[in-house]
């Protein structure tokens, strides 16, 4: 098997190039159109004026996690640890209990994920077996002024809604 | 000494030391939107004082006073801490006096006396100039050396190497246009180019030696250590190189002594290669005879200049999303309506001047302040220039940067002093 050689061609030997003025005014020139195009209608400059203007984010977008519910309200996870087993980094700390509401024999009473500590890589959304966690909140700004409120709990999982009807989700997503 | 005399030696003095230092604000200000429009983006714009942003200039001020309020560090390791201090200063107060021999405008006459417009009236000119940007590099190997720090030290290395190599092509061009104008004077210099080449074309520096205008202004280049020569610091390469070790306000004269540099520099090449405070077919003695002409003119082309400019704002000064009661488009009116009351005072001005004066010490400061303002709008159309290659060419590699000088720009500024004398010979 012969290798594919590409040829590629050498720049900066021709006469005009190692003159470097000719090359230096034809860049000038260039750059003098992108500014006076912008000096002179700055409407036209290629920005998006961030914290106005938000980009729109797609449902394929893993951005901050959520714990999905049934629809009685009550939480999809059966705590089986496959997240948390999952997690490159872990990040998700589960404690199980004992669950009354006879959906199944174990739920989280603890269901911690460390914001600081994740690295969005989705593994937890691919293992859950019961589509419990999701990262489809559309969230992708996540700051904070102290280590613990990135610390976010059982409560606030369940709470922060999804962004995406399920249809986009399904569509997007999986 | 009379009062007029004590008077124009302020005014020249705070000319020469103000300017240049005011202008830091507006360079840095030029440099960071000029950067940002050439890369298609917005830059600074969001600093306002009561939602006036002065088209992103309160940055700077901003800028100044985190600088100023910042922890003053010095190293523990710094054994030298007198030239570790010296250094900055050295850099920023070089940078400054080499202004003082720029001449802004053409002598002025007042009252029969000769008032020569530099902030300090030497006839050596170019000569003080050299020898005081010579010694500014001294700051930059200071600072790499006292630093102790190996980045410090490559950069002040790459300094000192590079201006040893460039100033003697910059010398040498300087030699061709010494003996193309005959004289170091800058003034003499700047009036020399108020003449007229075969009658009808500004006799400009750089129509006389236009080998030596390229020469000269890529060593310009590389003395103030601006892209594509900006080695010294070479962010990528030597982190920071000469100012690693530098916080707070002593970082804050490299800066501005860099941009000082820039400015002067401009100053410089505008004066000995584009006609210096000349307007272009129009010499002193030809604006002090037809004043009120020309003052006519002035009073009906600002307005229509004016027209443009708030036109300009006005498209500009907006916020390009949905926003209700868009206080930018309020700011726009305000500026708006300043630009205009700006306009009115210089129109009742020239008014004045053209029905009440009688030639004499009005014109002749008329004169005065059209060259100031001549010199002062060719030396920021050369910083644009500065902004312009900065934002365009990427930075030479070191050995390419030595090969250049060498090898190319010193036998091209030999050259160019043969052919130049041998014309210089043959036409007298």
């Amino acid at each position: 098997m012969s290798a594919k050689v590409k040829i590629i061609e050498r720049k900066g030997v021709s006469y005009n190039e190692k003159l470097f003025l000719v090359e230096v005014f034809k860049g000038m020139r260039v750059t003098l159109g992108h500014f006076m195009r912008n000096f002179l209608d700055n409407s036209k400059l290629y920005v998006r004026h961030y914290p106005e203007v938000q980009p729109e984010i797609s449902p394929r977008w893993r951005g901050r996690h959520r714990l999905t519910t049934h629809e009685d309200g009550t939480v999809k996870c059966v705590a089986c640890f496959m997240c948390a087993t999952n997690c490159p980094s872990h990040c998700i700390m589960i404690e199980a209990g004992e669950r009354l509401d006879g959906k199944s024999e174990k739920m989280p009473i603890r269901f911690d994920i460390d914001l600081l500590e994740c690295i969005y890589c989705g593994y937890c959304v691919e293992a859950c077996p019961m589509d419990a966690i999701r990262m489809d909140t559309g969230i992708y700004s996540s700051t904070s002024s102290d280590r613990q409120s990135m610390l976010k709990g059982i409560d606030e999982l369940l709470t922060t809604p999804g962004a995406f009807t399920e249809e986009d989700y399904k569509k997007g997503g999986v | 000494m009379s009062q007029l005399d004590i008077l124009l030696i302020i005014l020249r003095v705070a000319f020469g030391a103000f300017v240049p230092l005011s202008s830091v604000a507006l360079l840095v200000w030029m440099e960071r939107r000029g950067a940002a429009f050439f890369q298609d983006r917005a830059g600074p714009n969001r600093c306002n004082i009561m939602g006036f942003r002065a088209g992103g200039l309160i940055q700077n001020l901003a800028d100044g006073i985190k600088l100023a309020f910042k922890e003053d560090i010095i190293p523990g390791h710094i054994t030298h801490k007198f030239y570790f201090i010296l250094a900055p200063v050295l850099v920023f107060m070089t940078a400054l006096i080499s202004f003082a021999v720029i001449p802004f405008a053409d002598t002025l006459v007042l009252g029969g006396n000769d008032y020569v417009m530099q902030a300090i009236p030497l006839d050596i000119g170019i000569l003080w100039f050299l020898a005081v940007v010579g010694f500014g590099v001294y700051g930059i190997i200071l600072a790499g050396w006292s630093s102790h720090n190996k980045y410090g030290i490559l950069g002040g290395l790459r300094a000192a190497a590079q201006v040893i190599s460039y100033e003697i092509p910059m010398g040498l061009a300087l030699v061709s246009l010494l003996v193309v104008y005959g004289t170091v004077n800058l003034n003499e210099i700047a009036r020399f180019q108020g003449q007229l080449l075969f009658g009808c074309i500004p006799m400009w520096g750089f129509l006389l030696q236009p080998l030596g205008v390229v020469i000269f202004i890529v060593s310009a280049f590389a003395e103030t250590n601006r892209t594509p020569f900006d080695l010294a610091e070479g962010e990528s390469e030597i982190v920071a190189g000469f100012h690693v070790e530098y916080s707070a306000m002593k970082f804050a004269l490299f800066f501005m002594g860099e941009y000082v540099a820039m400015f002067v520099s401009s100053a410089l090449i505008i004066t000995l290669y584009f006609g210096g405070y000349q307007i272009p077919w129009f010499t002193t003695e030809t604006l002090i005879s037809h004043a009120k002409p020309v003052a006519l003119v002035l009073i009906l082309l600002i307005p229509v200049g004016m027209y443009f400019i708030t036109g300009w704002i006005k498209k500009n000064n907006l916020s390009h999303y949905i926003r209700l009661n868009d206080p930018r488009a309020r700011e726009a009116k305000v500026y708006i309506w300043g630009f205009w009351i700006f306009t009115l005072v210089i129109e009742a001005i020239l008014l004045a001047l053209l029905l009440f004066s009688s030639g004499g010490n009005t014109t002749h400061i008329f004169v005065a302040l059209l060259q100031i303002a001549t010199f002062l709008l060719k030396t920021y159309a050369m910083c644009f220039v500065y902004v312009w290659v900065r934002w365009t060419l990427p930075r030479f590699r070191y050995d390419q940067l030595q090969r250049l000088g060498w090898q190319t720009l010193l036998p091209l500024a030999l050259l160019n002093i043969f052919i130049t004398s041998a014309v210089v010979v043959a036409l007298s």
